[in-house]
Order: structure tokens, then C-alpha cells, then sequence
């Protein structure tokens, strides 16, 4: 929303610098994003009067003199009889006509502050040299008009006149955040903005008097479906003897909505628009004798009801609507005629011929309003200030003062009737607390005196007895219910940055710390500081594409309904697809061999709902590597060993992307929580991707790890250290292919339990299996040591042998 | 001469040294053999030395300014790193927990009821339009802010009131918008929610607590001012600034805006089953992504989440 400046000042008593004010503004009414000064813009822009247009044979373009004043006419252009000769190629152009003269050296308003500011010189054009140029209305960037230069009201400006003192754009336009006034419609009008500034000033308010009705007609003319969606419809008819439908000038009130972000239309709707931007009541003027004409009747017949199956409007813009049930609609006997809240329609627009004026001032259901908006994309001033919820207390006020202004505008127009009908009656909130309430939540030390007055300022009504205060609010605060309303106000007004700052009384108590937080801080640890892992983080929002492309089925994915584009649709269920999309990037990049992880949640519609009623979410490690299986059993080996859990492999059959035989199921106390091994060649391929990768995908929220993090970990099996020395022997066994590798070890690591005081530290040295042989050899290093003596060679001897005859039912032989 | 040459002389000259022996007297003999004998072990032992280094320093220099030695093969760097953004949210929780408040994390999926009944958003009110949801097609909802997490963090520590007389919890979490994501925009971003309830809990104490969080972080006293603002669930509602830190390059001039605060809505605390009578508190949560940029200097909030390695090994 745009403010002007100005407008307030006209309303407020305001003595401070306008930094200090805005200031204000900011840290105790509404966030400000931006404000304008416009002086500097319209800078040597003045009122001319064309006294001569004469057209340049052959093109589109007049000669024209200009009077601006004698002063400027002798300095600019002395050559010219006096005046100042402008080539202009606007048609309106005539001789007689007071337009905007941009003068020679000063900035197009349009370009000022752009990158490419232009500015005006005299310059020939067909041969005629041209001192500055005559304006319309979008180069003076006071609308998007460029049909013709703008023509200005003689009574108001004459020649040599600064454009910006007749039009009042010395000014500053502040741009406030409409967020952050959602609960607030009073203050989308400069009126109810007025009054929070003078509320922030301490200066109590009143808004410029609107007129009072004499007498108002019966409601029966007016239907209203149901109390909801409309709690106050009014309306006046007004005869205009002349209409006029342009507006002739532009002037104060043209450049006053110019400033506000909108446009002239034609002098009626204007004027509605200006008491909008007032005091935030929208409004709507209807052709009253087209509004009979659709409704086939000759009494005002309105109607205010829902939209119904397979209806149809063409709106004012021209577009046909299919309306929806929750669409709100005027009717004239029964038949649409506007889309209530948010646009009129086309079969009762106003024109040139307009005779006769139905105003329209109402307030409907924010929430019809706002599916509205939605359903057919309106983002209306209109509608902006309806869906805060306008107060009804304005229609009646605002449709009197506009309903005068319209029959002023034509020479014997006249106000013939009004109509009204409230639905709900007016209800004034009343919220009774203490002083103690205010300055305990506050944290302030407020005196009673020093509320009331803060308070009564902007409109309420405060009765103090004792320390209770009976606070009144104004009909136009929608917003206030609740005793916390009341002190937001106070303390909003008094200025929170005032409060004192103190620090809550903490108990000495040792906080908790979710244990997933410190799951997943060790797994970093273990992953990026040991194993030289590099974490990442991809979005939780995948294609079906990239699911399809890792036999994932996308069914099983909660859908996004509303997503940004087909590679966000679907919520993720396993890390590693997002790893892999990422690894080919990474290596045109020339990285090689890099290990990527990301630790975070997954979902799926298969894992079922929680005892919340919502999907249940599972935290995941996703890590791809280069290389095979071993690889990555590698760093599970680590993550086991640091954490000190205790993981098994067992052999998997079957896999979305994992290869079957070269993969394993990793299984946590009789649970599988996750696979690891290598990525299918197939899916691979889909990536374009042509060195072995594998993976892990593992389950980590659960018990499996949260019991072993830094604060709570598990001992060691740990090695002890012997004062005696170690021994080293190498040992190679033939076995069949058939033999699982561990069996062996299991069996060499079994013979030193049956050995008193042994430890023997045992590492594989090397697998080998000759081509087309049937068996392996497994070779292994071993450094045996006593605790409590020096091994004789004799006892290393007895210690292999004992290991020899172990392993014979396996049918391992020494080599 | 050299002195591996004077000594290679000596050597020589002691052999002719040694022939006077055979003039001495035979008492005379044995201690002046002995003597040039240890001297001629001396000149040998030092021989050896000057050869053994003159041999070595034929060594010919290498390229110290060369990444890798000639004909080898470049070093694949293995260097593990951790995302900036993840190591910031445990930063950050661990300042709060320091302060006292226990961390929970947020969830990424959630419902209706968490992202806005229980925050006090009336049923279709415009308000739920403010946060850009996304749904999935059962209606659930990938949280639009990490408040979400109030409810939760409200009842799971609501004996707290009764054991410690004051719930302090802080929720660190992935939030989802739909925007168009740019260099200062992503759909998907973190954020820390800060939640406090107790009987004497004031707006004075909020804003001391986050200006506190904000001084540990950046270790310098902050000036902080705010803005009203609305949020349904907070009543008063406000925006929080804090004056730009010198390690940012502040200069006690610029404002940084981190988020928005209030004191709880006494209809969020009765959803949760805490008496509003009885008890107040106050609630805050702002970006996370946006401290690690203005830390870093980074200028692509789209960084984040593409997993390119040249931006995640800068860290």
C-alpha cells in the first residue's frame, strides 16, 4: 500500500523531521519497505499554456508556441516572438490548452532513477529545433496513459507554474508491508493510518466528518442469502443530469490516486477510488438504467447471494467467468451483475452515456472473498481490503459523502434515494483488564493515566475503576477480542524497543537434546572428520522421473499438489537416488572419487501414519561411493565400530537399485534398517554413469543408534596392552570357493578363546583365487601375544597348529 | 686444497710418520703407535664423512612450487567436509542449550492441525494464504515455518512447568514455501523456532533472550529494535532486528531483520493444554541459511542444497 505523505500531514499535527516519523512508523505501526520522495523527480516541469498547434505537413506532428510565464519564454527559446516553440506529437494537442512542460535539462519523471535517466535538451525535429517537451501522463510516471498530453485545469495552475505545486507532488510516498496489517482493515485507508499516527505521536485524532442520512429507505429492495457472506449492503441512486464520463483535467485527485498506485477511469469511479483509498471502504458504481435493463424490472430489485452451478459473468475487463458456489454475486433481479468484492461486470459497466448511478457500499464474508481471489487470480485494491475484513461501520458514511460527490459532479445532479440493510448488528467489543495485566506481560510499568490517554487517542473509550480498566473499542476494530489485543495496543503504541530488557530466572537444570541431533552430529564426525565423506544436502522433493529412474514407484510417494514443477512432485522415500542425480555434476566438475552423504528425513505413504495422524518420517543416512561392495562395508565397518554397534549383513534377493548379489541388508538387533552394496549397472546407465558406485541407505532414528552418541557410548572390546612382546606369524589356508570368508576367521579368532591369556590381533592380508580354480587362498597376518609371558617358539607352534586342526572341518588346508 | 684433500695428505704423511718407529727405543714404541694409530682412525672416520656428504649433496633440487612431483601421478584429495548449513544449526543449538532450553527437531512433513489450528489460524482465514504452503494431495502439509513444532514442544515438556516452573525449548528444522527460488529465495530452507513458557514470562524477556542468543553468536553487545507485526499465534507480534555485527562489517549504522517474535496466544497455550491464566510465554523463530550467508559471504542462497562439490569443499 502507498501512502502519501502529504495526505497524512493534512491529518496530523506532525513536528518531527520526516526520518524520525518514519522511524516511528516502522518500530510501532507497520513495517515500511521503501518510501519516495518525489521532489527531486519533477524537477523544472511546468504549466504551460499552448498558444499556437500547428500540424507539420507529412507527418503526425504539431508546431506548437508555449507560454511559460515571461521569465522562462526569454530564457529558453528568445528567438521565437516570445514564446517557446515545442514539436509535440500528441493528437489532443490544441491551442489554448494549459499541458505539462518538461524543459530542456530536466529528467523524464519516467527514466528518473533508472539506470538510464533521460534527459530533456533542445533538439531539431523535422527541422524544427524543439525546447523540451509537452507530457503525458505515463512519462510524468503518473499512469500508464500515452494517448495524449495531459491537460490541466485552469483554475487551479496557470503558465509558468511548477507542475509539482499544482499537483502536489512535492511529497513522499511511503510503501508499507500489507502483511504485516493483515488483522488490521482500518489502517488500508489514510484516514485509519491518520489515526495510528497521531496514536504513535500521543496525539488524539479525528477523522474529517462524513455526512449523516436523513432518512433512509425501507430494505426490502435489498435480498441478502444468508446473514455470513454479507452483515451490510447500501446503496444510492443518483441522477446525473450531464454525465460526464472523462474526467476533463488531470488534477489534484487524479495525481492524488496516481500516487496511491492507481489510475483515472472516468470521473465516477474515481471518485469512489479516492474515498477508497480514504477510508478503506471499497466501493462500486453500477449503471442503474442497464442494472434495471438486465434484471428485466423497474424497481431496484438487489440481490446478494451465492454463485450457483454453471453461471457465468463477464467481468468489466472483458473476461468471461465460470463462477464458483463459494463466489459471491450481486444480482439485479435475480441476475448476476458483479462478482461481489472483487470486480463489476461488463452488462452494467459505467460509460459515457450513464444517466443514472447505483453506488454500491457493503462488506462481505472475508472468507468467500478470499477462495474468490483464488479461483479467479483478482488481486483488486478492492479486494486487497476486503479480505482483512472491512468493518460495516464505514458503508453507510462512505456511500452518503460519495453519493454527494458524484451528483456534484454534473451541473442539478442529485442523490434520489438510499437503501440499507445490516444482517448483523453493529457490535461494539468491550474487554475488561487490569493495569497489572498490561505490565505483567509487558514487562513495563505503565501507570493507569498513561494507558487511558494512549488508548482513548486512537479511538477507544477507557473507564478506569481502580486499577480495572474498561476498554471500549471503536466499531472499526475488528481485530479486538481479547485482553492481550489491548496490550499489544498499548505496548505497540508506547513503543516496545521502550520496555525493559530482563532476562528469565533459568532452573539449574541439565537440558535434553534430542538424541536424532546427536546421532547425526557423530555421523558427520565419523563421515567427514575420519572417513573424508562430503556431506550434502538435497531437497526433500523429488521427480517421479528420478523415482522411476531407481525403480521406485512414485504411488508410494506423498504427492505435492501444489508443486513448483515436475522435479519437485513427489516427497522423497530414500536419500541415495538424490546422491546419485548428483554425482555425474560433481564429476564434470573433475572431482574424482569423492564420497557424498546427507543424513535427513524420508517418508513414505507404505510406512503409515504415526499416533498423530501424520506420515510417519524416518531419519536416513544416504552415502554414495566409488567402488564396489567392499568399499563401502568399509565405512559401515567404522560407523559400527565408532558407534559400537553391532551390525550384520545378510544377503538380499532382491533391490529397487541395489545389485542383489553385490549388496547386503544391514540388520540391527533381528531388524533390517537398511541396504548396502552396489548400484545396478541398469540404473547406473540412467544416470549416465559408468564406474561401480555403491551405497548405503540406512535407517538411523530408532534405538539402534541413539544410545551410542558422544554423550552415551559403549565400551570398547579394546585391546589390551601386554608388557611381553607380540609375535608375528603369516598364515595361508586353501579352502573351497564355497567358503564364507568369515567362518574362517571366526574359526582362527575361536581358537585363542580356548587359549589362556592369548590375544591374537588378526589381519586379512590378501584373497586370492586363481582363474577357473574351484578354490581360494586366504592369507593372514597375526601378531600373538601373552599377558603374563614371552611365547617360546614351541608355543607358537602348538598355538597354529591348534589353529590348523580347527579349521580342518572346514576343509582349510595350510599352504 | 679441499679439506677432504689437507686430510687425504695428513693421511698420507702420517704413514710416513709412522716409519719413525723404528727409531724410537722400544719402551717409546707402543704409546707412539698407538697415538698415530687413533689419529689415523680420526682422519679416516672424517674422510668418510666429507665423501658420504659430498655424494649427497649431488641431489639435484626440486620444483618446491610444483603441486606433485614430475612424472607422478596428482594426489586425489580425500578431505572430508561437513555443510556449512548443518554445522550452523548445531552451532545454534548449542548456544540455546547453553542458555538452558532443550533442542528438538522438526519434523518435514506435518498436517493441518500443527501448521494452523493449533498456531490459532480460524479455520479459511486469509492469513493461511501469508505462508505460501505446499500440500500433498492428502491434504498434508511440508511445514511453511518451523512454528509448526509449537504444539509439540508445548505438551511434550508441559511437566516441565509443574517439575522446573518454565518450558525452554528451541526447534531447529527444514521449512518449505512455494516461491520462485532466486539467489535471495529456495522452497526449502532452515529455520530455528524458540519457545518459553512460564508464570512470569514478559515481552521484556523475550527480547533480552533473543538479543542474548544474537550476543553470543556474534560476541559483541547488539543493539536490537523491532517492528509490530502479525502472526496469529502471538499476541503482541513483532519483527526483530539486530544492529549489524562488526565481524559482518557493521559500523553501529545497518539493521539486520532475523525473524519474527510475540508473546504465545493464550489460545495456543490452551490448545496445549496450558492454562493462559496461569501461565505466559513467548515465542520466536528466524532463518538460518540467511546467518550462514551473511557469514560467509555467500551470495547464492541456491547454493545450499545443490550438492556441488567447488562450493561444499569451501567449507
Amino acid at each position: 500500500m502507498l501512502i502519501s505523505l502529504n495526505e497524512l500531514k493534512q491529518l496530523v499535527n506532525i513536528k518531527i523531521s520526516d526520518e524520525e516519523l518514519f522511524k516511528l512508523i516502522g518500530s510501532r505501526l507497520v513495517e515500511i519497505e521503501g518510501v519516495e520522495d518525489l521532489t527531486p523527480k519533477y524537477k523544472k516541469i511546468y504549466v504551460v499554456k499552448v498558444t499556437s498547434a500547428e500540424p507539420i505537413e507529412g507527418t503526425h506532428l504539431h508546431l506548437c508556441k508555449i507560454d511559460a510565464g515571461k521569465t522562462l519564454n526569454t530564457e529558453v527559446d528568445p528567438e521565437h516572438d516570445g514564446f517557446i516553440q515545442v514539436v509535440c506529437g500528441a493528437p489532443n494537442v490544441k491551442k489554448g490548452m494549459l499541458a505539462a512542460w518538461i524543459a530542456p535539462g530536466a529528467i523524464v519523471p519516467s527514466t528518473y532513477g533508472t539506470a538510464e535517466p533521460f534527459e530533456i535538451s533542445a533538439r531539431p525535429l523535422r527541422g524544427f529545433t524543439s525546447f523540451g517537451m509537452l507530457a503525458a501522463a505515463d512519462e510524468l510516471a503518473l499512469g500508464e496513459d500515452h494517448e495524449g498530453i495531459i491537460s490541466l485545469d485552469p483554475e487551479t495552475a496557470k503558465p509558468g507554474d511548477l507542475l509539482a505545486d499544482v499537483l502536489d507532488l512535492n511529497d513522499k510516498i511511503i510503501e508499507v508491508e500489507n502483511k504485516s496489517l493483515t488483522h488490521r482493515p482500518d489502517c488500508f485507508g489514510i484516514f485509519g493510518f491518520a489515526r495510528e499516527v497521531a496514536g504513535i505521536l500521543g496525539q488524539s485524532f479525528r477523522a474529517p466528518g462524513l455526512p449523516q442520512a436523513d432518512a433512509w429507505l425501507k430494505d426490502e429492495d435489498i435480498y441478502i442469502e444468508s446473514p455470513e457472506i454479507c452483515p451490510c449492503y447500501t446503496y444510492a441512486i443518483i441522477n446525473l443530469k450531464n454525465p460526464l464520463a472523462k474526467q476533463p483535467y488531470f488534477d489534484r485527485h487524479v495525481a492524488f490516486l496516481a500516487k496511491s498506485g492507481m489510475h483515472s477511469i472516468s470521473n465516477i469511479v474515481d471518485l469512489t477510488n479516492e474515498y477508497m483509498l480514504l477510508t478503506g471502504q471499497p466501493l462500486h458504481a453500477f449503471d442503474y438504467d442497464k442494472f434495471l435493463a438486465v434484471g428485466n424490472t423497474s424497481e431496484p430489485k438487489i440481490g446478494v447471494r451465492l454463485a450457483r452451478a454453471d453461471e457465468k459473468l463477464v467481468l468489466l475487463d472483458g473476461k468471461e467467468i465460470s463462477l464458483v458456489p463459494t463466489d459471491i454475486v450481486i444480482c439485479s433481479n435475480d441476475k448476476p451483475v458483479a462478482l461481489a468484492g472483487a470486480m463489476g461486470g461488463e452488462s452494467t459497466k459505467i460509460d459515457e452515456s450513464t444517466k443514472r448511478v447505483l453506488l454500491e457500499s457493503a462488506t462481505f464474508s472475508l472468507y468467500n472473498l478470499r477462495k474468490t481471489q483464488m479461483a479467479h487470480g483478482i488481486f483488486s485494491e478492492a479486494i486487497t481490503r476486503f479480505t482483512k475484513g472491512q468493518p460495516a461501520v464505514n458503508c453507510e458514511r462512505v456511500l452518503l459523502a460519495v453519493a454527494q460527490e458524484i451528483a456534484n459532479v454534473s451541473e442539478d445532479g442529485k442523490v434520489e434515494s438510499f437503501g440499507r440493510k445490516y444482517t448483523t448488528p453493529l457490535k461494539k467489543e468491550v474487554v475488561t483488564l487490569t493495569v497489572k495485566d498490561i505490565n505483567d506481560l509487558l514487562g513495563s510499568d505503565y501507570s493507569k493515566e498513561l494507558i487511558a490517554a494512549t488508548l482513548e487517542n486512537t479511538g477507544f473509550k477507557v473507564e478506569i475503576e481502580d486499577s480495572t480498566l474498561t476498554v471500549s473499542a471503536p466499531l472499526w476494530r475488528t481485530d479486538i477480542h481479547i485482553k492481550e489485543d489491548i496490550i499489544e495496543e498499548v505496548g505497540r503504541l508506547l513503543g516496545f524497543d521502550n520496555l525493559p530488557l530482563e532476562y528469565p530466572m533459568r532452573p539449574f537444570v541439565c537440558p535434553e537434546v534430542d538424541s536424532m541431533l546427536l546421532v547425526k552430529t557423530r555421523f558427520r564426525e565419523i563421515l567427514s572428520d575420519q572417513l573424508g565423506a562430503n556431506e550434502v544436502l538435497t531437497y526433500s522433493f523429488v521427480s517421479k522421473a528420478l523415482q522411476e529412474k531407481v525403480n521406485e514407484s512414485p504411488e508410494d510417494s506423498y504427492q505435492i499438489a501444489n508443486s513448483i514443477s515436475p522435479e519437485l512432485e513427489c516427497f522423497r522415500q530414500s536419500l541415495v537416488p538424490s546422491l546419485l542425480d548428483k554425482i555425474r555434476e560433481n564429476k564434470k566438475a573433475s572431482f574424482s572419487d569423492f564420497t557424498l552423504y546427507e543424513l535427513n528425513q524420508i517418508t513414505k505413504k507404505s510406512l503409515g501414519l504415526s499416533d498423530e495422524k501424520v506420515p510417519e518420517l524416518q531419519t536416513h543416512l544416504g552415502l554414495t561411493a566409488f567402488g564396489d561392495f567392499y568399499k563401502v562395508k568399509r565405512i559401515l565397518s567404522e560407523i559400527s565400530k565408532q558407534f559400537g554397534v553391532s551390525l550384520q549383513l545378510k544377503p538380499i534377493e532382491e533391490s529397487s537399485y541395489f545389485e542383489p548379489f553385490h549388496s547386503a541388508a544391514v540388520v540391527a538387533n533381528g531388524r533390517q534398517i537398511g541396504i548396502i552394496g552396489e548400484i545396478k549397472s541398469t540404473v547406473l546407465k540412467r544416470f549416465k554413469l559408468e564406474e561401480t558406485i555403491s551405497a548405503i541407505e540406512l535407517d538411523i532414528s530408532g534405538e539402534t543408534f541413539e544410545k551410542h552418541t558422544s554423550i552415551n557410548r559403549d565400551k570398547r572390546s579394546g585391546i589390551k596392552l601386554s608388557k611381553f612382546p607380540s609375535v608375528s606369524r603369516d598364515i595361508t589356508l586353501r579352502v573351497n570357493e564355497t567358503v564364507p570368508y568369515v567362518d574362517v576367521e571366526t574359526r582362527i579368532q575361536g581358537t585363542f578363546k580356548e587359549i589362556k591369556n592369548t590375544i591374537c590381533v588378526l589381519k586379512p592380508t590378501s584373497i586370492y583365487q586363481k582363474p577357473m580354480s574351484k578354490t581360494k587362498n586366504l592369507s593372514f597376518h597375526l601378531d600373538i601375544t601373552n599377558e603374563e609371558k614371552t611365547l617360546t617358539s614351541e608355543e607358537i607352534s602348538g598355538i597354529i597348529e591348534k589353529i590348523t586342526n580347527n579349521l580342518k572341518t572346514l576343509g582349510a588346508e595350510v599352504v | 686444497m679441499s679439506k677432504l684433500e689437507e686430510l687425504k695428505l695428513e693421511l698420507k704423511n702420517l704413514g710416513q710418520e709412522y716409519a719413525k718407529i723404528k727409531t724410537l727405543r722400544e719402551s717409546e714404541r707402543k704409546a707412539f703407535g698407538e697415538q698415530v694409530n687413533r689419529r689415523k682412525q680420526e682422519l679416516l672416520a672424517r674422510i668418510k664423512a666429507l665423501e658420504e656428504e659430498a655424494s649427497s649433496a649431488k641431489v639435484s633440487p626440486i620444483d618446491i612450487t610444483a603441486p606433485f612431483a614430475e612424472n607422478a601421478k596428482p594426489f586425489t584429495e580425500a578431505t572430508g567436509t561437513k555443510h556449512p548449513l548443518t554445522v550452523e544449526l548445531d552451532h545454534v543449538a548449542e548456544i540455546y542449550r547453553q542458555m538452558g532450553f532443550n533442542v528438538i527437531e522438526a519434523r518435514q512433513l506435518d498436517d493441518e492441525f500443527h501448521m494452523f489450528d493449533s498456531l490459532n489460524f480460524p479455520a479459511g482465514h486469509p492469513a493461511r494464504d501469508g505462508y505460501d504452503t505446499f500440500r500433498t494431495t492428502e491434504g498434508f502439509i511440508p511445514p511453511a515455518h518451523t512454528s509448526t513444532m509449537q504444539y509439540r514442544a508445548l505438551t511434550r515438556f508441559r511437566d516441565h512447568l509443574e517439575k522446573y516452573g518454565q518450558i525452554a525449548v528451541v526447534v531447529p528444522g527444514r521449512v518449505f514455501r512455494n516461491e520462485d527460488v532466486d539467489a535471495t529465495h529456495e522452497h526449502t530452507f532452515y529455520q530455528c523456532e524458540g519457545v518459553f513458557v512460564s508464570k512470569t514470562a514478559t515481552l521484556g524477556q523475550l527480547l533480552a533472550t533473543w538479543k542474548n542468543f544474537f550476543e553470543t553468536y556474534y560476541g559483541q553487545t547488539l543493539n536490537i529494535k523491532t517492528q509490530p507485526g502479525f502472526f496469529p499465534f502471538t499476541e503482541p507480534s513483532l519483527e526483530f532486528q539486530i544492529e549489524k555485527p562488526a565481524s559482518l562489517g557493521g559500523k553501529g549504522d545497518g539493521w539486520l531483520e532475523m525473524g519474527g517474535c510475540g508473546m504465545i496466544h493464550p489460545n495456543v497455550l490452551k490448545t496445549a493444554g496450558i492454562d493462559p491464566e496461569v501461565y505466559k510465554g513467548f515465542a520466536w523463530g528466524g532463518g538460518i541459511d540467511r546467518l550462514v550467508m551473511l557469514k560467509y559471504g555467500i551470495n547464492d542462497v541456491r547454493y545450499f542444497e545443490s550438492g556441488k562439490l567447488e562450493f561444499l569443499k569451501e567449507f
